[in-house]
């Protein structure tokens, strides 16, 4: 049998690796539709509420760009914290990052929807002059906000890591340069150390997003409303009025993945790009010039010192 | 940076534009129209009166449960013998109506917190959650039936054949609470037929019923749900059945939040009375026979 | 020279590095239009000396006067912060590494200081110190597309922005090809020659020490071993480590 492979990897040799590996993805997507028509799925029901289906795409996206948001501005905020001197920022970070990468996405979701208004209930009762009836208001969330606003919270909390290493790639030498010419920490960070720092968190970002569009699925267990029902809600409110839960999933399932392949692709083209500036396309200029530009040096001679 | 500021203040308007359309379309509040409970009511400064200012009452559903409330994807809808009846209760009221879709057990836990006002989702008023919230008088009565699959004939005698039996129920519902045997509601006494049931809780009753279909005994060995739930699951040609009599009925009523912000009373009397009215002027039975095959639900049995 | 102007003095200076004792008193007058050239072992703590002139690295004892202001080490305060951010504006310094912000042009690199302070003019400033440094052409190159030699001119014209009272210059061409070496140096001359800029200077480059400088230093087991005029140095230097060394270097 090692033999037989010996001489089949031999003869397919001058076939290009690229080829051989499109066949491979047509052998997958053979096995994968004749299990698609040896389960039965109502096909028709399928096509008919794709559409439907895919209309929650919208507000998927929507709520995964709210999501990232919300993440940049708290990863940023906790990487800057977890490389300050500051006790109290330090302090802070450090039980938000072990809070919210210690416990699920899930319960996060839910403790913000329904922890939140007992919350400021309580609060306003017991304290009514501190705490208006609006502010009591205020923490009642729309389930699509308070799940956003969880995807935030959870994903910022792991971003700090990539944040703080993007900071932190940043050579030494650059924030000592700007010290020296008397920037402030604010100067030096807006100008000098963020940009360059931007260059390697952009890509792992990205990725992060590509992940949060699928946990967005999870904010329809708070029973988002029609308005706002994104790919799953929507699958599970059609599955379940015609009893096709498992056709549903299907299509959800295929239209995240979707969504994900496309995001990946220009992901890659985001991180090339990124990545231009820093990569050597043309050598370096040799050093046959200095002497021309030394004779363009106002002439000099040994002045006044000492 | 000027670039991802920008960016960022995008993002922001973004989420607070969800946010923004999170507050339902509220209508202007008008004159209700004379002969409703708007227009002839003098509550001040409670919930009704909220209700009535505002032209509008919030109610709950869960579109998982035709023929009681499911999504027309259509029209993009509910439909449904709920729907209809809250429809109906808040036209008395003179009010228009708006749907919230929160999950079942954020439902029956009550501390609503104001984001809804008003329930009308196959609810029964059990003790426990008589603590909670505050119920109407029964709008129908269901009967709960025991399902198996197709291809099973062991089950004939309910009493002694599911004993120790796997059983699927919805989380949280009255089934898991008849066969853990506490099924406590005031006024009605149940007979627990089925003795040590190995019971699988479920987000809701569909879910359950799939699981059924999938064979006899290879996940569920039957499942309790209402008739309703169960004919509907048969008539979308699945390969279940239903066996023996009903083991129990139980009155489902319009829920309202003990807790509330505003003090409901008013409003629970003022739809109480409508309840009562749609029964005696036939309109609750006129609903029950569009949805339930021509059959009368809401005459106790 | 006792007489002109002190624009940098360090005073009984320590630096200590955990357990190691990097700095172990050195105390250093730069005068006004002085060229101080500081020469010794790599590690024997000159770099150190320079950086702890500007603060990069924070005095274990000692003081510092910059300017006339005089700052010592220890727990820095917000408002302390700002003290040695006030001092910096005075004093440049060039980097070893050169330190240039690789995402801004020539140009931008040598106006960025100024407009962080809130300075005027700092387009047409900062051409006329690219020319100065012979790089007027290169204003709109990235650094990635110039020569170490090239990049380390733009430094230069980077710190002289702020218009500083003094310079510092760490190993500057320590990191150069040697046939860039040359010009980089030049440049340096002529700061010292055409606008009389103080400067210390820590580097191996003896020609240019001896041409340039009016006082060297020899910095050996943490202290200013040595100290004088650099024909004094080469021709007769009193200190036999001294001699050693230079004759290991020349």
């Amino acid at each position: 049998m090692g033999d037989r492979l010996e001489r089949l990897a031999v003869s397919s040799a001058r076939i290009p690796f690229r080829l051989k590996v499109a066949l491979v993805w047509v052998v997958i997507f053979a096995f994968l539709g004749f299990f698609f028509w040896v389960a039965k799925f109502d096909t028709d029901w399928m096509l008919d509420n794709f559409t439907f289906i895919a209309k929650g795409l919208q507000y998927t996206i929507y709520i995964a760009l709210g999501g990232i948001a919300i993440a940049i501005v708290l990863a940023l905020l906790g990487a800057l914290a977890r490389i300050s001197s500051n006790p109290i920022a330090f302090g802070i970070s450090g039980f938000y990052i072990s809070f919210f990468r210690g416990t699920p996405l899930i319960v996060q979701m839910f403790l913000i929807y329904l922890a939140l208004p007992q919350i400021g209930t309580n609060l306003h009762v017991q304290y009514p002059e501190l705490f208006s009836r609006q502010f009591e208001d205020s923490l009642v969330l729309d389930p699509a906000v308070a799940g956003t606003l969880a995807l935030g919270l959870n994903y910022g909390a792991y971003m700090t890591e990539i944040f703080r290493a993007g900071i932190q790639s940043v050579a030494a030498g650059q924030g000592e340069a700007a010290d020296a010419l008397g920037m402030t920490y604010r100067q030096k960070m807006r100008r000098v150390v963020l940009p360059q720092a931007f260059r390697v968190i952009i890509p792992p970002t990205g990725n992060e997003f590509i992940a949060m569009m699928k946990d967005t699925a999870l904010v329809s267990f708070l029973g988002v409303s029609i308005q706002h029902a994104e790919v799953f809600r929507r699958a599970g409110l059609v599955g379940k009025a015609d009893f096709k839960n498992l056709e549903a999933l299907v299509l959800a399932a295929a239209l995240y993945w979707g969504l994900t392949i496309i995001f990946t692709f220009f992901q890659r083209r985001l991180e090339t790009r990124v990545s231009r500036g820093y990569v050597r396309t043309e050598p370096l200029r040799t050093a046959e010039l200095p002497s021309e530009e030394l004779s363009d040096l106002p002439p000099h001679g040994k002045g006044g010192g000492g | 940076m000027r670039k991802s500021s920008a960016v960022l203040s995008a993002l922001a308007v973004i989420v607070l534009g969800i946010a923004g359309c999170g507050s339902d379309d509220s209508s202007s509040g008008g004159q209700a129209a004379s002969g409703t409970v708007c227009a002839d009511t003098n509550a001040s400064g409670d919930l009704l009166a909220d209700i009535c200012d505002a032209g509008e009452i919030r109610v709950s559903t869960d579109p998982a449960y035709p023929p009681q409330s499911s999504l027309n994807k259509d029209t993009g809808d509910y439909e449904g013998f709920d729907i209809d009846v809250a429809t109906e209760i808040a036209d008395r009221l003179g009010v228009d109506i708006s749907w919230e879709t929160p999950s079942w057990d954020v439902l029956t836990a009550g501390s609503w917190n104001g984001r809804w006002d008003m329930s009308v989702g196959s609810m029964t008023p059990t003790n426990d959650r008589q603590k909670v919230l505050d119920f109407t008088q029964p709008y129908y009565y269901t009967p709960a039936v025991v399902v198996v699959n197709e291809a099973n004939t062991s089950v004939q005698d309910l009493t002694t054949d599911l004993d120790g039996a796997s059983i699927g129920v919805c989380s949280a519902c009255t089934y898991e609470q008849f066969l853990n045997k506490d099924l406590d509601i005031k006024g009605y006494s149940f007979d627990y037929v089925i003795d040590d049931a190995d019971v699988h809780g479920y987000d809701t009753d569909t879910t359950a019923l799939q699981d059924l279909a999938l064979g006899d005994g290879t996940r569920l060995d039957a499942v309790i749900t209402s008739l309703t739930t169960a004919q509907g699951f048969i008539d979308s040609g699945k390969p279940v059945k239903i066996v023996g009599d009903p083991v129990f009925y139980e009155p489902l009523s319009a829920a309202f939040d003990k807790s509330s912000p505003m003090d409901d009373t008013s409003l629970v009397d003022a739809v109480d009375g409508i309840v009562g009215d749609m029964h005696q002027d036939g309109t609750l039975t006129e609903l029950s026979k569009k949805w339930y095959d021509g059959t009368d639900l809401t005459v106790q049995q | 020279m006792s007489d002109r102007e002190v624009i940098i003095r360090v005073e009984n200076l320590h630096k200590r590095f955990g357990r190691l004792e990097v700095v172990k008193g050195v105390d250093i007058e730069l005068h006004k239009g002085e060229v101080v050239v500081i020469f010794g072992r790599s590690g024997s703590g000159k770099s150190t000396v320079l950086r702890c002139i500007n603060f990069l690295d924070d005095p274990t004892r000692g003081t510092i006067e910059v300017a006339g202001v005089r700052l010592t080490g220890g727990f820095r305060t917000r408002r302390k912060r700002e003290q040695i951010r006030k001092l910096r504006l005075h004093v440049g310094m060039v980097f070893q590494q050169f330190n240039l912000f690789p995402h801004m042009t020539a140009l931008d690199n040598v106006r960025v200081a100024p407009v962080c302070a809130g300075l005027k003019d700092n387009k047409a400033h900062a051409i006329e110190l690219l020319d100065r440094v012979g790089l007027a052409d290169k204003a709109n190159e990235h650094p990635i597309r110039l020569s170490g030699g090239q990049q380390q001119r733009v430094a230069i014209a980077r710190a002289l922005a702020m218009r500083p009272e003094a310079m510092l210059f760490d190993e500057p061409t320590s990191a150069l090809d040697p046939e860039l070496i040359g010009e980089v140096l030049a440049v340096m001359k002529s700061l010292a020659t055409d606008l009389h800029m103080p400067m210390i200077v820590v580097t191996h480059e003896m020609g240019f020490a001896r041409e340039v400088s009016d006082r060297m230093l020899f910095f050996h087991e943490g202290v200013v071993w040595e100290e004088a005029p650099p024909e004094k140095i080469f021709e007769a230097t009193e200190k036999p480590e001294t001699r050693k060394f230079l004759d290991a270097v020349l």
